[in-house]
C-alpha cells in the first residue's frame, strides 16, 4: 500500500471513529431519553385507565344501587320472602331493568343464593350464583369477575347490594362488560394503544385478546409477555417486534387486574409505538454518516493537498532509488523544499554523484587493471614461442661463424622449428582477435532442449572415441518454454563448457546436460564427474585468461560468461575437489524483447523495391 | 205514571235487545287488519313452503282452495270436489268436481285445469282429467290421498306468467312481496261471499310491532308468541289459543348415531327439564311431549316418556368415556329457541355433557320448530320427518298401531327428542266477530265480519 493511500486511511479512520463515537454517544442518549419518556407515559395512561375504572366502578355501583331501591326490586324481594319465587313472572325482569339502566349484567338473587330472573343468561334461573359468597360481607366497592354468558365466559365489572326483607335478603348483581367499547372510551395519546386479555384459562388464546377494534392480529406473539403476567408478580414490559422492520416494535407493559379474591381475571397491556424512536436514530444515523462522509471527503481532500507536501517527495525519492537500483544512477530528484525532504532528496543527488564518480573510477581502474592483465597474458603468450625463435636466430648465427657444412645441417632445422613457432603465434592473436570481436546476440525463439541435444550430439562422436569413455546423459524438462536467444552464441557457450567438462575427466565419467525453468527463467546445467575445483579456483574461474589447465588461452569460459551475460542471464558453479563440477546457466524468457527486437527489425527493414 | 214506566222499561228492554241482536248479526263490509311476522315473497301455494305450515294454509286460503278440507277432527269435507271415491286398493281415486266454480280472472274450473294444478305439485301422480272429474293414479296405495289433497301444496292454481289465479274467497287486490298483501272479497265466490271487504295483511312485522299496532287499534288479528299468551290473556286482552299444533324438538343432524351417541342423547333427553321450561319460558303455554305428534291427534302421545332424571342422565352419561362437546344451532332471530336452547345446554352440562349453542351454521344438534300441516296423523308424520330430514316413516295406511309403531322407531332411531307441542296464539282485536276457534289454527276470514267495537 502505498504511503498516500496510508495516509488517506488514517485520516478516514480518524474522522470515522470521532463520528461514530459521536454518533452512538448521541444515540444513546436520546435512547434514554426516549425510554424514560415512554415510562412515563406508560405510567399516565395506567393512571388514567385506572381512574376510568374506578369512575366505571362507582357508575355500576351507582346503578345497582338505583336498581335495589327500584320498586320493582322491592316487590321481587317481597314476592321472595313469601316462598318459593315465580321464575316465570320475572323471567324477563332483569333484562328490562338492565337495559334500562344501561348495564350488561343483571341477577337477582334470592338469599340462598338462587338465581331468580337474570338479564345475560335468562336460562339460569334456579341455578346457584356461584359467585356469590353469602357468608362474606358485600363489598362496597366495584369489582372484577369472570361472568358466564351463553357465548361463553366475559370480563366485567361487577357491584353488590342486597335488599332485606325481614330476615331475608334479595341480592342484586349488576355489572358493565369490560369490553372493546371500553378501551375505545380511553383517550390515548398518540403511538400508544391498550388491549385486554381475558385470564379464562391458564393456556394463552389468542381469541381472548381484544383491542378497542376487536381482535388482535398476530397476538402469539404477546403470549410470553401475558404468560409472565400470569405466572410472576409485578408488571412486566417487553418490546414486541411485529415484524422485520425495527419501527413496528412496540415496547408492551403487562398490568394484571384482579378479582375480589386476588385471582387474575385480566390483563391490560399498554402499547408505545417504538416508531419515533426509530425514526430518531434513523435520523442521528443518517446524520453521522453524512458527518462521516463529509469528513471522510475532507480527509480525501487533506490527503491529497499532504500528498503534494509530503507524499510526492517520498515518491519521488522512492522512484529515485528504484532507478538506481535498476542501474541508472545518473538519477536526480528534483525537490526544492527547505525542510527535512528537501535535505533528504539533496542527499540524495549527491549520493548518486558520488555513486558515479566512483563507477567511472572504478571502471577505469577495471580497464587499466584488465590492460595490464591483457598485458601480461599477451607477454606471458607471446614469450613461449619468442623464446625458442630468439634461440633458433643464434644458433643460425653460431652455425654460419663456424663452418658451411654445419650451418647447411642447422639451416633446416631451425628454419622448420621458426615456422612452427611463427604458426603458434599467429593461433595465439588468432584467439585475442576472436575473443574481442564476440558478436551480440541475434536473438529469436530458440528451444533450449533443443540446443542441449545439438551439443551433445556434436560431442557424441568425439565422447565414444576417448580412451577412457565419457557418458553423456540427457535430463532435459520436457516443458520447457520458448526463449529469446542467439542459439549460435549458445551452443558455443555450452560446446566450451562439454569441453572443459571432458578435459576434467580424463580417466572417464558422466556427463550430464539437463534442463528446468521456474516461470520467469529457464536453467541450463553441465555437470561432470571429473576432478572437481577448490574454492578458491572457482572464484577466478571466470577470469578472462584464467586457466587451470596447463594449456589453452583462458578464453574459453570468458566466452560463456559474455554470452550468458549479453543474455541478460547469470552462470554459476558448484564444485568440491574430487566431486565434479556443475556450470548453471539461468536465462530469462525474454520474449518481450524478442517482440520489441522484432518490431524494431520490422520497422527497420527497407521498403523493397518492386 | 206507572203506566209509563213500565212502557219506559219495556221500550227500553227491546231497544237493549235490539242492539245486543244487532250485535252479533253479521254485518258486510269493512277492512280486516291483520300483521304477521312470515315474509312471503310469492303468493303460489307451492312457494309458500318456506314459511311455517300454520301461516302457509292461512295465506293460501284466501286465495285457493283444495279439492277438499279436513275439518278440526281429521274428517274430509268437500270443497271444489262434491264427492270422491277410492277404487279398491287405495291406487286410484276419482274426484267430481263442482261445477260452476271460476277463478278469479273469470274462466271456469275444469278438469284439466285442476288437472295440471296437482301435476305440478306431485310429478309422481298420474292424473286424468274426465267430463266432470278428475282420476290420480298413485304408484303404490295412499289411503290418506283425500287428506294430502287438503294441504296447501295441493291447492287449485292457474298459473299464469307471473301471476296466479285461484277460486278462494278473496282475489289479491295490492301485492308487495314480504311487505303487504291486500286481498278483496270474490262477490261471486262459490262459497259465499265473505263478509269482510278486504283483508289487509301487513308482513314482516315482528312480535313486537304487532302488540304496538294492536294497542293502537291499527290490527285486528295478530300473531302471540306462545310464551305471550298467558300474559296476554291476564292483560284482558282477547286470545284465540289452537291445539297444540307446533313441535319443539331436538334434531340430531348425524344420520347414523353410533352406540356412544344414543347412550348420550338419552342422557340429554333425560336431563330436560321439560316442566321448568315449560313454567318459566313458555309461562305455563304448551305442553310437554314425548312424541312427535300430539295427543289429540294420536291418542298415543302420553305413552312416550317425559322423564326428567338428572341421576339417570349422569349415569348414562357416564357410561361413555369420552363425550365430544356438541353444538347446538338454533333459529337466531327466534328468542324463545335461543332461550330453551340455553337451558338445555345448563341442564346438559349438569348431566356431564357439553352442549354449546350457536346462533350462525348447523351444529350436531338442532332446535326445531315445526307446524304440523295436518290433522291427519299419517300426513302430518309423513310431513314432519320430510321437515327435518328424518328418514321417512314408511306407513301404508291409517292403522294406528303402525303409526304407532313407525313414530316409535322415530324416536328409538335417536335422531329426535321431542321437547314441547305449543299452540297458535291470536290476538284479536274486540272488532273481530265469528271468530271460529279452530283447533287447527285456522283462519276462516271468509266467516269474519267486523263490529263496530273500538279496542
Amino acid at each position: 500500500m502505498s504511503f498516500r493511500r496510508k495516509l488517506l486511511l488514517v485520516f478516514a479512520l480518524t474522522v470515522f471513529i470521532s463520528v461514530a463515537a459521536v454518533g452512538w454517544i448521541v444515540s444513546v442518549l436520546s435512547r434514554r431519553a426516549f425510554e424514560r419518556t415512554s415510562d412515563d407515559r406508560t405510567l399516565a395512561l395506567v393512571k388514567q385507565f385506572q381512574r376510568e375504572f374506578a369512575r366505571r366502578g362507582d357508575d355500576v355501583v351507582h346503578r345497582v344501587e338505583a336498581i335495589a331501591a327500584s320498586e320493582p326490586a322491592a316487590h321481587m324481594a317481597v314476592a321472595v320472602t313469601r316462598g318459593a319465587p315465580d321464575y316465570g313472572a320475572y323471567l324477563s325482569e332483569a333484562k328490562s331493568i338492565a337495559d334500562s339502566q344501561r348495564l350488561d349484567f343483571l341477577e337477582f338473587v334470592d338469599g340462598q343464593g338462587t338465581i331468580i330472573s337474570s338479564a345475560h343468561a335468562p336460562a339460569r334461573f334456579g341455578y346457584k350464583e356461584s359467585d356469590l359468597s353469602l357468608t362474606q360481607p358485600i363489598s362496597k366497592d366495584a369489582y372484577l369477575k369472570q361472568e358466564n354468558v351463553p357465548d361463553g365466559v366475559v370480563l366485567g365489572l361487577f357491584a353488590t347490594r342486597a335488599i332485606a326483607i325481614g330476615d331475608r335478603s334479595l341480592y342484586v348483581i349488576g355489572g358493565r362488560r369490560l369490553d372493546k367499547d371500553f378501551l375505545a372510551s380511553l383517550e390515548l395519546p398518540s403511538g400508544m394503544r391498550v388491549l385486554l386479555y381475558q385470564n379464562f384459562g391458564p393456556a394463552f388464546s389468542a381469541q381472548l385478546l381484544i383491542d378497542p377494534s376487536g381482535t388482535v392480529e398476530q397476538a402469539d406473539k404477546l403470549a410470553p409477555l401475558i404468560q409472565a403476567a400470569q405466572q410472576k408478580p409485578g408488571e412486566p414490559t417487553e418490546i414486541i417486534h411485529w415484524s422485520s422492520d425495527p419501527a413496528d416494535n412496540e415496547s408492551m407493559h403487562a398490568l394484571p387486574l384482579r378479582g375480589r379474591d386476588q385471582q387474575l381475571v385480566g390483563v391490560l397491556l399498554v402499547g408505545q409505538s417504538q416508531r419515533s424512536y426509530v425514526e430518531l436514530e434513523h435520523q442521528i444515523t443518517l446524520v453521522a454518516l453524512l458527518v462521516g462522509g463529509a469528513g471522510i471527503l475532507l480527509a480525501g481532500l487533506l490527503s491529497g493537498w499532504t500528498a503534494g507536501r509530503v507524499t510526492r517527495p517520498v515518491e519521488q525519492l522512492a522512484q529515485a532509488a528504484r532507478q538506481v537500483a535498476n542501474g541508472n544512477w545518473n538519477t536526480r530528484v528534483d525537490l526544492r523544499s527547505k525542510d527535512e525532504l528537501g535535505e533528504l532528496a539533496e542527499s540524495f543527488n549527491q549520493m548518486t554523484r558520488e555513486l558515479l564518480e566512483q563507477r567511472e573510477r572504478l571502471i577505469q581502474s577495471e580497464r587499466v587493471a584488465a590492460w595490464r592483465e591483457l598485458a601480461r597474458r599477451l607477454a606471458h603468450e607471446l614469450k613461449n614461442p619468442l623464446f625458442p625463435l630468439q634461440l633458433t636466430v643464434e644458433n643460425l648465427l653460431r652455425a654460419r661463424q663456424q663452418s658451411p657444412e654445419v650451418f647447411e645441417e642447422m639451416f633446416q632445422e631451425s628454419t622448420a622449428t621458426l615456422l612452427a613457432e611463427i604458426a603458434n603465434l599467429k593461433s595465439i592473436i588468432g584467439r585475442f582477435s576472436e575473443f574481442s570481436r564476440m558478436p551480440q546476440p541475434q536473438l529469436q525463439q530458440a528451444n533450449a532442449n533443443e540446443i542441449m541435444q545439438g551439443v551433445a550430439r556434436l560431442f557424441e562422436a568425439q565422447l565414444r572415441s576417448q580412451r577412457a569413455g565419457i557418458t553423456c546423459t540427457l535430463d532435459l524438462d520436457d516443458r520447457m518454454p520458448m526463449i529469446a536467444a542467439d542459439p549460435d552464441l549458445l551452443h558455443r557457450a555450452i560446446s566450451n563448457l562439454v569441453l572443459n567438462a571432458m578435459d576434467a575427466m580424463p580417466e572417464g565419467g558422466t556427463l550430464t546436460l539437463r534442463t528446468g525453468h521456474d516461470g520467469e527463467r529457464v536453467r541450463l546445467e553441465i555437470c561432470d564427474t571429473g576432478t572437481g575445483l577448490a574454492p578458491e579456483e572457482c572464484e577466478r574461474l571466470f577470469t578472462p585468461y584464467y586457466t587451470s589447465k596447463q594449456h589453452g588461452t583462458g578464453l574459453g569460459l570468458a566466452i560463456v560468461q559474455s554470452v550468458v551475460s549479453d543474455h541478460g542471464g547469470k552462470i554459476s558453479l558448484e564444485s568440491a575437489p574430487g566431486r565434479g563440477s556443475t556450470f548453471r546457466i539461468e536465462l530469462p524468457l525474454n520474449m518481450d524483447k524478442l517482440s520489441a527486437t522484432q518490431s524494431h527489425a520490422h520497422a527497420a527493414k527497407p521498403a523493397s523495391l518492386i | 205514571m206507572r203506566h209509563f214506566d213500565l212502557r219506559l222499561l219495556a221500550a227500553s228492554s227491546l231497544v237493549l235487545v235490539g242492539l245486543a241482536h244487532a250485535a252479533r248479526r253479521p254485518q258486510y263490509g269493512g277492512t280486516l287488519h291483520v300483521a304477521i311476522a312470515s315474509t312471503p315473497s310469492s303468493l303460489d301455494p307451492a312457494a309458500l313452503g318456506q314459511l311455517d305450515a300454520v301461516t302457509c294454509r292461512n295465506l293460501s286460503s284466501l286465495l285457493f282452495d283444495t279439492l277438499v278440507t279436513m275439518d278440526d277432527f281429521g274428517r274430509i269435507r268437500p270443497a271444489l270436489a262434491l264427492n270422491w271415491q277410492a277404487h279398491p286398493g287405495n291406487q286410484r281415486w276419482q274426484f267430481r268436481l263442482r261445477p260452476g266454480v271460476a277463478f278469479d280472472d273469470g274462466s271456469l274450473l275444469t278438469p284439466g285445469a285442476v288437472a295440471a294444478s296437482l301435476r305440478a305439485g306431485n310429478p309422481n301422480w298420474t292424473i286424468y282429467a274426465l267430463d266432470d272429474s278428475i282420476a290420480i293414479e298413485l304408484n303404490s296405495p295412499d289411503p290418506s290421498l283425500a287428506a294430502e289433497l287438503t294441504l296447501p301444496k295441493n291447492s287449485i292454481v292457474k298459473r299464469l306468467p307471473g301471476k296466479v289465479s285461484g277460486t278462494g274467497p278473496f282475489r289479491v287486490s295490492d301485492w308487495q312481496p314480504a311487505k303487504k298483501l291486500v286481498v278483496a272479497a270474490s262477490e261471486d265466490y262459490w262459497g259465499g261471499r265473505p263478509f269482510v271487504n278486504s283483508v289487509e295483511i301487513t308482513l314482516g312485522t315482528s312480535a313486537r310491532d304487532q302488540m304496538m299496532l294492536r294497542e293502537l287499534g291499527k290490527t285486528d288479528l295478530i300473531e302471540i308468541a306462545p310464551e305471550q299468551a298467558r300474559r296476554t290473556a291476564m292483560e284482558g286482552r282477547r286470545v284465540s289459543e289452537s291445539a297444540a299444533l307446533e313441535l319443539v324438538a331436538l334434531v340430531f343432524t348425524h344420520q347414523q348415531p353410533s352406540p356412544e351417541d344414543q347412550k348420550l342423547l338419552d342422557a340429554l333427553a333425560l336431563s330436560v327439564d321439560r316442566a321448568a321450561i315449560k313454567n318459566v319460558l313458555l309461562q305455563g303455554g304448551g305442553d310437554p311431549a314425548g312424541g312427535i305428534l300430539p295427543n289429540w291427534i294420536t291418542g298415543y302421545e302420553f305413552l312416550f316418556s317425559t322423564e326428567f332424571n338428572m341421576v339417570a342422565a349422569q349415569q348414562r352419561r357416564a357410561e361413555v368415556p369420552y363425550a365430544p362437546a356438541w353444538t347446538l344451532s338454533c333459529d337466531p332471530a327466534d328468542s324463545l329457541s335461543r332461550l330453551i336452547a340455553e337451558r338445555l345446554a345448563l341442564k346438559a352440562k349438569d348431566a356431564g355433557m357439553t352442549i354449546r349453542p350457536i346462533s350462525t351454521g348447523i351444529g350436531d344438534l338442532r332446535l326445531v320448530r315445526t307446524s304440523l300441516v295436518s290433522v291427519n296423523p299419517r300426513v302430518a308424520l309423513t310431513q314432519v320427518t320430510a321437515a327435518l330430514g328424518l328418514p321417512p316413516p314408511g306407513l301404508s295406511g291409517d292403522n294406528l298401531e303402525e303409526l304407532y309403531k313407525s313414530e316409535s322407531a322415530l324416536l328409538e332411531s335417536h335422531r329426535i327428542i321431542p321437547l314441547f307441542h305449543l299452540p297458535v296464539n291470536y290476538g284479536l282485536s274486540p272488532a273481530v266477530k265469528n271468530w271460529g276457534e279452530k283447533r287447527t289454527g285456522a283462519w276462516d276470514l271468509g266467516e269474519v265480519w267486523l263490529g263496530t267495537e273500538k279496542p
